[in-house]
């Protein structure tokens, strides 16, 4: 008796396992107590080494005030963090209470949040800022409430550009692309424009462009990527990469790169944010920098503005009075303007814009905050379309044809 | 055929005994893979929440990728290539760990560090090494004057993936120079006498004494470096990750990348049902066609 296909069958059998043991994902997960109306649990993602600490002392004083409710913090990081929320909103005893996260609208739609109006007192709601609040909202009800604002803007190396003798930033696109190459023939392995099109936030750096050719992402229900205008922007950052003004690679540089590289003097000119303020004080206060408004295609004023946003998951509903609470005290000016400074972001309320006047980013960015538009993340399938832009758009600085891709990107929101 | 009754009842009496490892297989393998395959027939949202059946959707959005062919073919190459590389390196390397020599136990030590280390923090550092600015490996070719300016090995899709094959044959090695030596140690050294006095060249004692020999304990080597190769994720993930496009992508990877990127949960299920076929198939006919020593005996 042969059994030719055992031995198949075995490594079959070997095979499953592996493949299971690399591809499974969790089942179950951390039980929490849940059961008891007055224990909060709250996700949030660490914005810097201080993110942890600046929460635990919210959270301790307002324990403080309200000693009969306790909220239970943990932070994940960035990358990680949207696998652990997949994880926990598989059972409604793991999912958060509050969770901290740049999306809603999945949520939202799926009626697994409160209405912002119904977890925070009407004061708070009137605080925030219009254009935020709207950007929060669909259909007109709020789901989300905002937490700060980041934005972009231009950061230019000024001894570099003295070197090169440029001595204006550049407005136009014109402008920059020959500013960056003065600033690339200074040779040494300095780069002109830091373009980051790799993996990480490629979307970001494409919607400065794409917004500065009067470009947008959305037309208020649907999603719209393959527009002439957005096609004009993404064309002219491959005419910026072609020309060789930029680092090598454009389409493999992640942002953190980039930002890395300029505050170590190795290029010329990007696209920064308000952390990038604190971070260059941190690690190479000698830099010599300045901040200017985003080039674009005519010289008017145009950026991308950024809002991440707090939400509560509504599960069996006995816990919103303490997430009223909590979140109240959250957004009363003192606390809400402390963790804004303290993250090096820019506030969204007018309490706390005005607390926060003598910031100096503040300072830097809110000159340009009413120029900036938003993702439009608001509509559902906007994750999709962003996870597409961050997997597809670097290709057309490694050949391929700009209005193909965005035909592909925009099939993602179908 | 008339043994077959007698089989059946033998298997019923073994029952009590071979039970408890039935169990373990359908509770560790049996369910997660039936798991996955109802799963990529069910319509997930982005983060998860089962909406429904979805019956065959899954599968024709996963088949209407125009970018499949291409990656079906880049995990062919990958496979085969790090499969290959690794054992000649390690059959070569295991013939030289067989010699007597002077500090053989600690070059063999030496040989097993790149297994103590994980994947990842492996693959970190040759992504270091690289690095088109601050890499020391491009500093050194800038510094003798080969390159004007860093070369971005690990940031162009084709180079990328190319350095991927080498570390991911760097990291299987050890395992599977110890699996050929301890192949090779199995063999008695008469035979090579044998060979030596019957006036063989070495080469014609090695291709024809030692490598039949050799037999199980290659296949066992080539099946597990398989599995590990087509699964692998770390390696291409490290070092090609922050690469737009597909063009250094394997069906791991692709399976990871719909996840994170496309937010599609479900499409991804049915990736994974397709990966598993693919690895079965494959281990299949390779056991088919180089059936390893001991089968045909039976």
């Amino acid at each position: 008796m042969k059994h030719p296909l055992r031995g198949a069958f075995s490594s079959m059998v070997l095979a499953t396992g592996l493949v299971l043991a690399v591809s499974s994902c969790g089942f179950g997960g951390d039980k929490s107590d849940d059961s008891d109306p007055n224990t909060l649990s709250f996700l949030a993602p660490v914005y810097s080494d201080g993110t942890k600490a600046e929460w635990d002392k919210i959270i301790g004083d307002f324990r403080k005030a309200n000693p009969d409710i306790k909220v239970t913090l943990q932070t994940e990081s960035w990358d990680s963090i949207n696998d652990v929320v997949r994880t926990k909103l598989q059972s409604k005893s793991t999912t958060p209470d509050i969770l901290n996260i740049d999306a809603y609208s999945t949520y939202a739609t799926d009626g697994l949040l409160y209405p912002a109006a119904d977890v925070v007192d009407p004061a708070v709601i009137a605080d925030i800022q219009p254009g935020f609040a709207k950007n929060a909202s669909i259909n007109g009800t709020q789901w989300a409430l905002p937490l700060f604002a980041s934005a972009r803007t231009l950061f230019y190396n000024t001894d570099l550009f003295a070197a090169a003798g440029v001595t204006a930033p550049p407005k136009t696109w014109a402008e920059l692309t020959d500013d960056a190459k003065k600033v690339q023939a200074l040779g040494n392995g300095v780069s002109g424009y830091g373009l980051p099109l790799g993996s990480e936030e490629a979307q970001g750096e494409t919607s400065i462009w794409t917004f500065g050719a009067g470009g947008t992402w959305s037309d208020g229900d649907h999603i719209t990527v393959n527009t002439p205008q957005n096609l004009e922007g993404v064309q002219a950052m491959k005419a910026i990469a072609d020309a060789g003004a930029t680092e090598p690679n454009p389409g493999a540089t992640n942002r953190a790169d980039v930002i890395n590289a300029f505050i170590q003097g190795k290029i010329g000119m990007i696209e920064g944010l308000p952390p990038t303020i604190g971070q260059i004080a941190q690690k190479n206060p000698a830099l010599k920098y300045t901040t200017a408004p985003s080039p674009t295609k005519s010289g008017d004023p145009s950026t991308l503005g950024v809002a991440d946003h707090l939400m509560a998951f509504k599960k069996d509903g006995r816990k919103q009075d303490a997430i009223k609470k909590f979140l109240t005290y959250f957004y009363s000016a003192p606390v809400y303007s402390g963790f804004v400074s303290s993250e090096h972001f820019i506030p969204i309320t007018v309490s706390g814009a005005k607390a926060l006047a003598d910031d100096p980013v503040t300072k830097a960015f809110a000159t340009i905050l009413p120029s900036a538009k938003f993702y439009p993340s608001n509509n559902p399938k906007w994750g999709a379309v962003q996870g597409a832009i961050r997997q597809q758009l670097g290709t057309v600085t490694q050949g391929a044809d700009p209005a193909a891709v965005l035909q592909k990107i925009q099939q993602a929101a179908s | 055929m008339s043994r077959t009754p007698s089989r059946a009842a033998a298997a019923l009496r073994a029952l009590p005994w071979i039970g408890p490892v039935l169990v373990l297989i359908a509770a560790i393998v049996g369910f997660p893979a039936g798991y996955m395959l109802w799963t990529s027939t069910r319509d997930l949202s982005a983060y998860g929440t089962d909406r429904g059946p979805a019956g065959w959707a899954n599968f024709r959005k996963l088949f209407a990728l125009e970018e499949l062919p291409r990656i079906l073919l880049h995990t062919l190459a990958w496979t085969v290539a790090v499969v290959v590389i690794t054992l000649a390196l390690s059959a070569a390397l295991a013939q030289f760990l067989n010699k007597d020599f002077p500090g053989r136990t600690a070059v063999r030590l030496a040989i097993l560090v790149p297994w103590a280390a994980s994947v990842v923090m492996t693959t970190t550092v040759f992504d270091y090494l690289l690095d088109p600015d601050v890499g020391l490996a491009n500093r050194f070719l800038v510094d003798i004057g080969v390159l004007h300016r860093g070369f971005g090995f690990t940031k162009e899709a084709g180079p990328a993936f190319l350095v991927a094959i080498g570390v991911a044959a760097f990291v299987s090695i050890p395992f599977t120079t110890y699996t050929i030596l301890a192949g090779l140690q199995a063999i008695p050294a008469e035979m090579d006498e044998a060979g030596r006095v019957d006036g063989a060249s070495p080469w014609q004692r090695y291709r024809y004494l030692t490598l039949p020999q050799l037999r199980s304990a290659m296949a066992v080597a080539t099946v597990i470096n398989l599995i590990n190769a087509f699964n692998s994720l770390p390696i291409l993930q490290v070092l090609t990750g922050s690469i737009a496009g597909f063009d250094a992508d394997t069906t791991t990877t692709l399976t990871f990348k719909l996840i994170r990127q496309n937010q599609q949960l479900a499409t991804a299920a049915a990736m994974s049902v397709l990966n598993f076929v693919l690895i079965a198939v494959i281990i299949a006919i390779y056991v088919k066609v180089i059936r390893p020593a001991g089968e045909e005996a039976r």
